[in-house]
């Protein structure tokens, strides 16, 4: 569903946010206000502009809250087209602004889960390295690009703000500490990476763009789609691990305990 | 087979609905069926800048939370 024609377009009426659910402490204390108290590994919901009023009931997938088994559910036939017919239905209720200052711009809470969130979604990542009050000034200049023309969806973007990143300086090759916009290949578990092009701050939108978009097309002809099962397998054989400052664990009742923990999420 | 629940999303490889709430085990996992390349969701990453794109676009918010990992293994989302 999240690639069909229909979604993507559906969606552009929203803010979409994917948080890491074991990421931070924060991420999970989000989470269960969400979800009245309980924590689980996937959550959805749909929310006003404001980030706090409801607009639909939180649930562990889409078709919970906005298909077919969310209440009063009717319009479209199949439970994709319900969801998109329920998502185009709340976005008719707000008139969108474009005018009010740039659009913002992408980032993470750190490079080490850019990285990763980059190699799962086979996306390149840029890295803009940047002094720490310069975020406003990048927003400005790129922020728009990113958000609703070309590249859209297309790379992910993390921000330094004058922090000197060790998995940026120590796990990626070609990194440098110099301010500059630099693009990277996450490998295939997200933890190491190369630097693949990079371009002086100065670059200008279009310009930077143009270089993206060309940087992407080589991207898609040379990487193939992985298969998760295999990935996970490999993953498994190489003794791969990724932790989280959150343990991985599900809190299905509620009682602020984590019923178990099985796996490592 | 030691069952391990992963929370992956697959960009569409899962149809909407049921296989988010149930527990999807690695070995039953797939390819997304987007290719690479190809434009998809524009997701905020953070709490913080989502909100401040909502406030600023006047636009609803779409929250999803999910596993970045499948048996703590990184590269899957």
């Amino acid at each position: 569903m999240f690639s069909s024609p229909e979604f993507l377009e559906a969606i552009q009426s929203f803010v979409a946010v994917r948080l890491e659910t074991f990421e931070s402490k924060e991420h999970e204390k989000l989470i269960r206000e969400l979800m009245d108290g309980r924590f689980a590994n996937t959550a959805f919901c749909i929310l006003a502009p404001d980030g706090e009023e409801r607009l639909t009931r939180t649930g562990r997938s889409p078709s919970q809250i906005l298909g077919p088994d969310a209440p009063n559910r009717g319009r479209g036939n199949s439970s994709d087209e319900k969801i998109v017919a329920h998502m185009q239905e709340i976005a008719e209720g707000y008139q969108q602004r474009d005018s009010n200052g740039a659009p913002v711009l992408q980032d993470f809470h750190s490079f080490r889960q850019a990285l990763n969130v980059a190699a799962g979604d086979q996306r390149l990542l840029l890295y803009a390295v940047t002094e720490r009050h310069h975020a406003d000034k990048l927003q400005s200049r790129i922020g728009s690009i990113f958000s609703y023309d070309k590249l859209a969806g297309i790379f992910h973007v993390d921000q330094s703000q004058g922090q000197n990143d060790e998995v940026w300086s120590k796990n990626v090759e070609g990194a440098s500490p110099s301010p500059g916009y630099y693009l990277i290949e996450a490998d295939e578990f997200g933890q190491d990476g190369k630097v693949i092009a990079s371009f002086p701050l100065s670059t200008e939108a279009d310009a930077l763009e143009k270089s993206l978009q060309e940087a992407n097309r080589i991207y898609g002809e040379r990487v193939d789609r992985k298969v998760y099962s295999e990935h996970v397998e490999e993953g498994r054989r190489k003794d791969v691990f990724f932790e989280n400052e959150v343990p991985y664990g599900e809190d299905r009742d509620g009682d602020g305990e984590i019923d178990h923990r099985r796996g490592r999420g | 087979m030691k069952r391990i629940v992963c929370s992956l999303f697959l960009l569409g490889s899962v149809a909407a609905g049921s296989a988010y709430s149930q527990h999807v085990r690695p070995i039953d996992i797939g390819a997304s069926p987007q290719a690479v390349g190809e434009a998809g969701v524009a997701w905020y990453t953070t709490w913080e800048t989502a909100l401040a794109e909502a406030e600023r676009s006047n636009r609803p918010i779409f929250f999803m939370s999910a596993a970045a990992t499948c048996s703590g293994i990184s590269g899957v989302f």
